[in-house]
């Protein structure tokens, strides 16, 4: 991938043989021109930046980009235990793939959500990324604190890379963070890496630091986000879901609020998470929050903190092991806004669609299921 | 009172109710002070210290001391209980006029109150019964007894050995501080069950399914802790049994 | 299939394939060859009307319609007779007549006791059933044993009552065949004896809503709950076998039974009345693509129409429930069937697929066949042989006393011929040492890609 500079040179190179060349044409030959530099910028994997063309232009240019939506699909949460120890999770992990596999048309890629393993342990992560590569489409991959506290990210670095990081994909600028940074709470009670890796899966026992994105990324984010802008789509994954809502259980990011501030400045922002194992929606400000299903096990829902657009699903039916779980797709539209679409197994689909957060609710209402939720 | 006196017993159907109260009062009553205490205390009783009014001259029959020891008194032959004590009231109260014999028994029998000992008296001890007077560290204790129930309780919750298990998995990783296990919603029919089932069969089943251990069955220390530390958890909530 | 793919080559291929397929089922003992032997047949296989009416009378001695069955609470069995269709000896004098009756047919070869024999389980024991013109159907006919109990009717559940179900197999075209009601009514108006009885039962003229009723009414007759697992729930400790018990065991912990086929007090029959995809669909070769075009009609047109598009020219009989609710959770779900009289109502699943109750416990045992929709309460159980005829054992304990007979020969029959083979069965899967997706996933290039 071009780091950002090269990026750089390569648009005022083409910025300025473009209006070198302006200056002569005709209203044909000058859409011709402006059509031929978009597509040179495409080609050569360099997303042109929208600014780079004057905005009318760009309509001109390519009239269907605005309307072109695409979709990916997501697996998340898969807590994988070796195989020899507990299977179920396995299972469904394959059920998920061969799920996304059979998605026609294809997605555009495939996001993996985090918490690929249960305990960190090298031969989870390693069987997780098997069983990931087996699908069709490219995949995307997330860091999840399940995945990190046995070896600090040792093992996940050396199979799937940086855990930060950005890329452009059809207009829509991605960003992918390590949302689950904890305070050193290890250190001074002299635990192993096993007591560490067991005390963060420990959802409930209040011993682990709260999440948070941490100084170093917040930097980072502020950078690459720098150049975009107000009304540029960006969609943001994180594993912890960069708002407050229950402390107790984790489901938290305690610098929420500067990480938030530094995406205050667009028109719209879309942050999808993962960790809460639920169907959760959530609006602060200009940032719309989606959860992502968990494969391994449905959560119930906090006893408080929830988000008001939050439509809770039924409680699952015990005797139904995969019931709450699943994978599902986003749709993503050109402005960034999304259609979330949670794929339960064994139940209907539901869609949360981008009308529904933009209204605040008010429209695109999704169905209310007929249970308690608990 | 007095005609029933002088008419005499055929119609004094509800004196003999109290009449058998006094019966037990020897016919010649001589000295208080020999009396039984209990005797004494019957005598003492409120429905005699109710005055009867003096009535007429009893007809002359059979001598009769009075409870003073002083007097003599003649009654009719055929008087008994009631009727003989106001017979013989009336005569004490001819002899002694201006004096209240109610007044002077109490003032003789009356006790004395109890030394005061508040000082070493600590908080409720000396109200109400024995058994029931347990004090503020006595109920630390038994908080103290239970909470290490629950909290062996939260350990076997959140350890899949501990269950029993096979396969990784702690009842916390789907109930987070025990969330949604509803106990209150117990007995409850559960078809997958084919009874009505308790919080223990449904932890059964758990340990069984999803946990791949085996039953602990009800008197199993886990189980009992396991429930102490689930119901714990939902301290508070209404009951609300046979809740789907 | 358009013309032009019918060439001469095309075709002999497709006759070797047909060949083929027809020698593997041929060569499968069919359980149904082993009838009951020395009685009399009628058309389609069945037995004659009139010893089917013989065993029936000996077997249900005259029943008090007025009464709730023995056994059954009377406050629930009250629950399921409606309102309007009182149980009255008149009206199941009537629908027994009608039950029996093959007029009630096109060609005058099928009556509703063609497919729901008294001599076979009240089923017909075949894969599916064939109606007029030997035409098959593409589902296996539920038994009519203990039907009133049920809460749907169809496997697919698109029927609410008795009375609505018994009024359509006479109309559909390749079972009883009848064109119209009007068809129907007359076949019978004539008769004397029917316009009395109808007059007697509903005092009313023949018409086509009273012939549901009246068979209904004859269905609820039908009750066989009297079994040995009966007794010993009932606390006979001695009324089933060591090995059925151990089988009960089994069925209420290991197996997994219990989670769609509850058996307690309330709910004696085994079923819990909904409707789970146990992956029999995903055998059938074209499931997947069909289950993916119905979605995708659903998506761009829920409609009526738009499903009925796809109907044409395609099996949508593997679908099950989703036709009937359009739910995407529904898609290759049949409702889960009552378990009482099991033993003597093969073979089994939505499509006859599954010869004997050994190749149900295979089935099952290695947690159905893998489909995107597979229910999740499915998993492979890693039960051993001898679990296996334990829990086959527990089923055969819940026949009726009064098809003991059947239910022995059945029970002889069908471990014959599960002792020859076993097609179902997959000891991997079963044992977890491959996992029930992992075979779509890592073997690309198989079933499903």
């Amino acid at each position: 991938m071009a780091t950002q500079k090269c990026a750089e040179t390569k648009y005022l190179q083409g910025r300025r043989e473009f209006f070198r060349g302006l200056k002569n044409l005709d209203r044909r030959s000058f859409l011709r021109v402006s059509a031929a530099a978009a597509g040179a910028a495409v080609a050569s994997g360099v997303a042109p930046c929208r600014s780079f063309l004057p905005v009318t232009l760009a309509q001109a240019a390519d009239p269907d980009a605005r309307k072109q939506s695409f979709r990916f699909a997501y697996i998340s949460d898969s807590h994988l235990y070796e195989r020899s120890l507990n299977d179920r999770f396995v299972n469904a992990i394959l059920r998920a793939v061969d799920d996304v596999n059979h998605m026609d048309p294809q997605p555009d890629f495939v996001f993996y959500g985090g918490d690929l393993a249960q305990l960190g342990q090298a031969k989870e992560l390693e069987l997780g990324a098997q069983i990931l590569k087996e699908l069709k489409a490219p995949l995307k991959v997330m860091v999840g604190e399940h995945d990190w506290y046995f070896d600090m990210g040792e093992k996940w670095r050396e199979l799937f890379g940086k855990p930060t990081y950005s890329w452009d994909h059809k207009g829509i600028h991605f960003v992918v963070l390590n949302s689950v940074v904890e305070r050193d709470f290890w250190t001074a009670r002299g635990l192993t890496p096993m007591e560490r890796m067991l005390t963060v899966a420990g959802l409930d026992n209040g011993l682990q630091s709260p999440f948070s994105v941490g100084e170093p990324q917040r930097t980072w984010l502020a950078a690459d986000l720098a150049a975009l802008a107000e009304d540029a789509p960006i969609v943001v994954f994180s594993h912890s879901p960069l708002y407050k809502l229950y402390r107790a259980w984790n489901f938290w990011t305690d610098d929420a609020e500067q990480v938030q501030a530094i995406l205050k400045r667009f028109k719209q922002v879309v942050v999808i998470h993962g960790h809460t194992h639920q169907l959760l929606t959530n609006r602060i400000g200009n940032i719309h929050f989606h959860g992502m299903l968990s494969t391994a096990w449905p959560w119930p829902y906090a006893p408080e903190g929830m988000p008001e657009l939050t439509i809770q699903m039924s409680r699952p039916d015990p005797f139904n092991p995969n019931d709450g779980c699943g994978n599902g797709e986003v749709r993503v539209h050109p402005d960034g806004l999304v259609d979330k679409v949670y794929n339960l197994w064994n139940r209907n689909p539901v869609t949360v669609g981008r009308n529904y957060t933009s209204t605040w609710g008010k429209q695109g209402i999704p169905p209310r299921p007929n249970r308690p939720s608990y | 009172m007095r005609n029933l006196i002088t008419i005499g017993r055929s119609r004094c159907a509800a004196m003999a109710l109290l009449g058998g109260l006094l019966a037990i009062v020897p016919a010649g009553c001589s000295q208080p002070t020999d009396l039984p205490a209990s005797v004494a205390q019957a005598a003492l009783s409120e429905a005699v210290f109710t005055e009867a009014s003096p009535g007429p001259e009893p007809a002359p029959d059979v001598p009769v001391t009075s409870c003073d020891g002083e007097r003599t008194v003649t009654v009719a032959a055929d008087l008994t209980g009631r009727e003989l004590a106001d017979a013989l009231m009336d005569q004490w109260k001819r002899d002694h006029p201006g004096r209240d014999w109610v007044a002077e028994e109490k003032a003789r029998h009356a006790m004395k109150p109890p030394a005061d000992n508040s000082a070493l008296l600590q908080g409720d001890q000396g109200k109400g019964h024995p058994y029931g007077n347990f004090t503020q560290r006595d109920l630390e204790q038994w908080a103290r007894e239970t909470e290490k129930l629950v909290a062996e309780g939260s350990r076997v919750f959140h350890d899949a050995k501990a269950l029993g298990g096979t396969v990784g998995v702690s009842c916390d990783m789907c109930h987070p501080h025990a969330a949604n296990t509803h106990p209150e919603t117990y007995p409850k029919f559960q078809t997958q069950l084919g009874r009505v089932a308790l919080l223990r069969d449904m932890i059964d089943w758990c340990i069984e399914h999803p946990v791949r251990g085996k039953h602990l069955g009800a008197d199993d220390p886990r189980m009992r802790a396991l429930e102490a530390y689930i119901m714990a958890q939902r301290s508070g909530v209404a009951m609300h049994y046979g809740k789907h | 299939m358009s013309r032009s793919m019918v060439s001469r080559g095309g075709l002999r291929l497709a006759l070797a394939g047909a060949g083929l397929l027809a020698a593997v089922v041929l060569s499968r003992p069919s359980v149904a060859a082993g009838q009951p032997p020395d009685v009399p047949r009628a058309k389609h296989g069945a037995a004659s009307m009139e010893h089917q009416l013989q065993l029936l009378a000996k077997i249900t001695p005259e029943v008090d319609a007025a009464k709730a069955p023995a056994g059954l609470d009377p406050a629930i069995w009250a629950a399921f007779i409606p309102k309007d269709n009182a149980l009255t000896a008149d009206r199941v004098a009537l629908g027994r007549k009608l039950y029996f009756d093959a007029r009630l047919s096109e060609d005058g070869s099928v009556s509703c006791a063609t497919c729901h024999d008294v001599t076979r389980g009240f089923t017909d024991q075949r894969p599916v059933s064939e109606g007029i013109a030997e035409q098959l159907g593409k589902r296996n006919a539920p038994t009519t044993l203990n039907v009133a109990l049920l809460q749907t009717l169809f496997w697919d559940g698109r029927s609410p009552t008795l009375e609505h179900q018994a009024k359509a197999p006479i109309l559909n075209p390749v079972e009883m065949g009848m064109p119209d009601e009007a068809a129907a009514v007359k076949a019978i108006r004539g008769d004397p004896e029917y316009q009395e009885a109808f007059r007697r039962a509903y005092g009313r003229d023949v018409n086509y809503e009273d012939v549901g009723r009246a068979i209904a009414a004859f269905e609820r007759t039908l009750v066989f709950v009297d079994s040995p697992f009966r007794r010993f729930a009932a606390g006979d400790a001695k009324a089933i076998s060591p090995e059925a018990k151990a089988g009960w065991d089994l069925f209420n912990g290991k197996a997994r039974c219990v989670t769609c086929h509850p058996m307690n007090p309330s709910n004696p029959l085994g079923t819990d009345n909904r409707f789970h995809n146990v992956g029999v669909s995903a055998r059938h070769r074209d499931f997947e693509s069909l289950a993916r075009r119905a979605i995708q009609a659903l998506e761009k047109d829920p409609s009526e129409k738009g499903l009925d598009e796809l109907a044409v020219g395609s099996d949508l009989s593997e679908l099950g429930r989703f036709m009937v609710t359009r739910n995407r959770a529904d898609v290759g779900a049949f409702r889960t069937p009552l378990l009482l009289n099991v033993g003597v109502t093969p073979p089994y699943m939505h499509d006859g697929s599954l010869p004997t109750l050994w190749d149900v416990m295979d089935h099952y045992n290695k947690g159905g066949e893998a489909n995107p929709f597979l229910d999740g309460g499915m998993e492979p159980l890693a039960l051993s042989e001898e679990e296996i005829g334990q829990v086959v054992a527990f089923l055969f304990a819940l026949s009726d006393d009064r098809l003991a007979g059947e239910s022995q020969r059945q029970l002889t029959v069908q471990r014959a011929a599960a002792g020859k083979q076993r097609p179902f069965r997959d000891e991997q899967v079963a044992l977890r040492r491959k996992l029930l997706f992992e075979g779509r996933v890592m073997d690309r290039g198989g079933p499903g890609k």
